[in-house]
Formats: structure tokens, C-alpha cells, sequence
């Protein structure tokens, strides 16, 4: 696949979408939804993740991904909470950056089958993105936490605490895949293909 | 912030940890989070941290702007090292408050994982600190250039960094611009069930959407316009180049991972 300057540039734009989303709360300090008794900061970083993949497919998708990743270690401050760094990698949380790569992964991998846009496939998709969210980043959790902090944790402990943020990338997974329809609607078509040339 | 946004973490500078070559940084600090898990006893830990803070002095960075670094972990650090102190039951009783006892273990263990926790920070907020984001863009570009052997698009890439460090504070500030836009019309994001909060979110996102691909699309037009065909044949305006002060470096941390062999206990 030749690579096409339109493919670098919307790569890029899907980086500062990833930033933008991740810091969502600088601009918007309501969108801090509370869910029994925490706050949870909505980050919209799953959810530009899960875009990422079903607009520009698993190839182009995962090394947008990986660009954001590169672009937050080299410091420039992208990650949540306006944080940068490579030890923002090595932290407990750092699995869930990693994952992001993996969701644009799968999600743009099953956005691609599909001939026509549809709502349950979207929904599928998303869904898959959560899971691999979740599953790469908890798993990251437990091995960091019993290895390098050397602080016990079971695995069952470390996704009890991750429930109240598993809800709220749920209900923006199920939104991501209303979102993805809408824009397809608005925007010029050439911009939805998820098929390069 | 917006300056954050385009230099980062940087800090200019003129010292050593600064001239040194951005790959050579990178090398380092990739291997310095493994060996940290070398160290096991006093002598081991003492090397490490002496290493960390010579390189951090002859940086001369500021020590607020290591400290910033340190801030949002700071609380883990110390949850740590209250953890260790309260499970671990090794070694002799130190204190007893009531029927809780402290062992000397428990305050051992927990003294060397918060260090090596804070040796990680330290010295790997030394590369963002001393290197600005386009030297780190250039010398990841350089460094996976092996991966093109299978068919891994490094050019691209590093390409992709560079378009995307000049778009992000262009985007963030379109992001405020819609934000207030929207908020002008009577959008409410107040108030409110989450249901309809997250609503709210659409008609901020679409227009953020709509801008940013406009921008991608131009700046597309615009590099083939000026005949933009991929990274075969380009020349480079910035070169990296080894000096012998890298290698005198490289050398210095090869002396410091065998300090670190011989010392430890096994």
C-alpha cells in the first residue's frame, strides 16, 4: 500500500483527537460524571481509539495509535491528566495506553468486513475495543503492581477496582458506534472509507 | 500550557546530558528501567542512585522541574512504601504501637522499592526534560529504521509525530473555540441526567471533527502540490550524529551495569 499524504495528515489529526480526548475535562469540567460516590473523569481516549479504527481501518488506525503513544513519551504532555513522559509506560496505568494500538487494531479489523455501515456491527466492534481496553490494560495492572510495586493484588482486586470506569467505556463504546453513523452522514464520504486505495 | 504543548517537557539548556545525542539517551534510559531491577542490597541501590543524581546535577536542570515530574506519583510512592511497612513481616520488630509491629523488613523493603520507584522517575524525566520532542521524533525515526526491513512504515511515522506536534495546540484551541461557540447558542452541559450530558457531547464533537479534517485534507493538498512521494531520497535539514562523548557515556554505563553485577546479592 503506497502510502498517500491524506493517510499521514488524518493519522495525525487522530493524535491530537487522542490528546484532545484524553484532557477532555480542561475544556468541559462537567463531563466528571459521578458513579456511586467516585467522580470518574470521562476520558474520551477509548472512544477516539475505537473511531480511529473504524475510520481509517486496522493498519492506518494502529499506527495512528502507535504515533500517540510516541508523541506522549517523547513529552509532550497528551496523556490523561496532561501527563507525558515514558514513565507514564511504565506506571501501573501504562497498559491501557498500550492497548489503545491493539483496539484501533481489532475494531478497524471487523469495521473493514462490513460492506455497508451498520449499527450492530459498529456495536460489535466497539465492544471488542473495550475488550481488549480492559484486558490488556488490567492485565498490565496486576503483573505491574506484583512485580515491579511488589504490592500483592489479586486479579479479581485489580478489576473490582476498575468497574466504575468499565461502566463509563462501555456507555461511550455504545455512543461510539452511534457517533461513527452520524458523522458518516455529514461529512464528505471519501473521508469514511476505511478502504485504502 | 500552549508552550508545553510544543516543546514539551523541554527545558533548553547547554550541559553534557543535553549535547548528548537523542539515540544515545533513548539506549540508556531503555536499559536503565531494566537494570534498576538488578539492585538488591545497599551497595547495589547506592550505585544506581549515584548514577541518577550525578546525571541529573551535570543536566543542570532545575530541580522544581524534576520535582513537577514527580508530583502526580508522589502519593504512590508513599502508598507504597506505607504498604510494605504495614505487610511485610521479616526481620526483627522495630516498634510496637499497641499490637501493630513494625519489622525492620517490612521498613527495608518498602525504603527500596520507593527508590527504585523515584531512581525510574528521575531518570527517565531526564530525557524529556533535555531533549525537545522533534530531537526524540528524529532519533525514533533513525532507531527503527531496521523495521523497514519488514515493511513497518518508520518514515511515515516520524512523519505523522511532526504533523502532529504543529496540529495539537492548533486542535486544542479549536476545541475552546467550539466549546464557547456552542455554550453562545444555549447548548447545556450543566445540568441534567448522564444520559443527556453525554449528548451534549455530539454537537461539540462533530464540528471538532469536521475542522480537523478540513485542516488534514489542506495540508494533504498542500504536500502534494509540492510533489510530497514518500520518505525514499529525502535529505535531512537536522543530522544526528555519535560523538566520542557518547560513546565515553555508553562506556560509563557499561561500567555502572557491571558495578551493579558484582555488588549484588544473589
Amino acid at each position: 500500500m503506497r502510502t498517500r499524504p491524506i493517510d499521514l495528515t488524518f493519522g495525525a489529526v487522530f493524535v491530537c483527537l487522542m490528546a484532545i480526548g484524553a484532557n477532555i475535562t480542561v475544556w468541559f469540567p462537567f463531563l466528571a460524571i459521578p458513579i456511586g460516590g467516585a467522580t470518574v473523569p470521562l476520558s474520551l481516549q477509548t472512544f477516539f481509539a475505537i473511531i480511529a479504527g473504524m475510520m481509517l481501518g486496522k493498519k492506518r488506525g494502529s499506527i495512528a495509535m502507535i504515533t500517540y503513544i510516541l508523541v506522549g513519551t517523547a513529552g509532550v504532555p497528551i496523556f490523561s491528566g496532561l501527563s507525558a513522559g515514558p514513565m507514564q509506560l511504565i506506571s501501573p496505568t501504562g497498559g491501557f495506553i498500550f492497548s489503545f494500538v491493539f483496539i484501533a487494531f481489532f475494531v478497524g479489523w471487523i469495521a473493514e468486513k462490513q460492506k455497508k455501515p451498520s449499527l450492530p456491527l459498529y456495536s460489535l466492534a466497539s465492544l471488542v475495543g473495550v475488550v481488549f481496553n480492559y484486558g490488556i490494560g488490567v492485565t498490565f495492572m496486576f503483573v505491574a503492581m506484583n512485580t515491579w510495586l511488589e504490592i500483592p493484588i489479586t486479579y479479581e482486586l485489580a478489576w473490582i477496582s476498575m468497574i466504575p470506569f468499565l461502566i463509563k467505556d462501555i456507555a461511550l463504546s455504545c455512543l461510539a458506534a452511534l457517533f461513527i453513523l452520524q458523522l458518516g452522514k455529514r461529512v464528505p464520504s471519501e473521508w469514511m472509507h476505511v478502504k485504502a486505495s | 500550557m500552549n508552550n508545553a504543548l510544543i516543546i514539551g517537557q523541554y527545558v533548553p539548556g547547554n550541559s553534557l546530558v543535553h549535547k548528548l545525542d537523542p539515540r544515545t539517551k533513548i539506549t540508556l534510559i531503555f536499559f536503565f528501567v531494566f537494570i534498576v531491577f538488578l539492585a538488591n542490597n545497599v551497595l547495589s541501590y547506592s550505585i544506581l542512585t549515584l548514577f541518577a543524581l550525578v546525571s541529573m546535577v551535570i543536566s543542570r536542570v532545575p530541580i522544581r522541574f524534576i520535582m513537577k515530574g514527580l508530583t502526580p506519583i508522589w502519593f504512590l510512592i508513599v502508598f507504597t512504601f506505607i504498604l510494605h511497612i504495614i505487610v511485610t513481616k521479616e526481620g526483627s520488630v522495630w516498634l510496637e504501637i499497641y499490637s501493630f509491629q513494625i519489622y525492620s523488613g517490612g521498613v527495608f523493603q518498602g525504603i527500596a522499592i520507593s527508590l527504585r520507584f523515584f531512581l525510574l522517575i528521575l531518570v527517565t524525566s531526564l530525557l524529556t526534560l533535555t531533549t525537545t520532542p522533534i530531537e526524540i521524533t528524529d532519533a525514533i525515526e533513525d532507531m527503527l529504521h531496521p523495521l523497514k526491513k519488514v515493511k513497518f512504515p518508520v518514515h511515515e511515522l516520524a512523519l505523522m509525530m511532526s504533523i502532529s506536534l504543529r496540529f495539537i495546540p492548533t486542535l486544542m484551541q479549536e476545541t475552546d473555540k467550539i466549546s464557547k461557540a456552542q455554550a453562545s447558542r444555549g447548548v447545556d452541559f450543566r445540568t441534567g441526567s448522564i444520559k443527556d450530558r453525554a449528548k451534549a457531547v455530539v454537537p461539540l464533537l462533530i464540528p471538532l471533527f469536521v475542522s480537523a479534517f478540513k485542516r488534514a485534507e489542506e495540508l494533504a493538498m498542500a504536500m502534494e502540490a509540492r510533489g510530497y512521494n514518500g520518505g525514499e531520497g529525502r535529505t535531512k535539514l537536522r543530522e544526528l550524529k555519535i560523538n566520542a562523548r557518547d560513546i565515553a557515556v555508553y562506556l560509563l554505563f557499561i561500567a555502572v551495569i557491571a558495578g551493579l553485577l558484582l555488588t549484588r546479592g544473589y
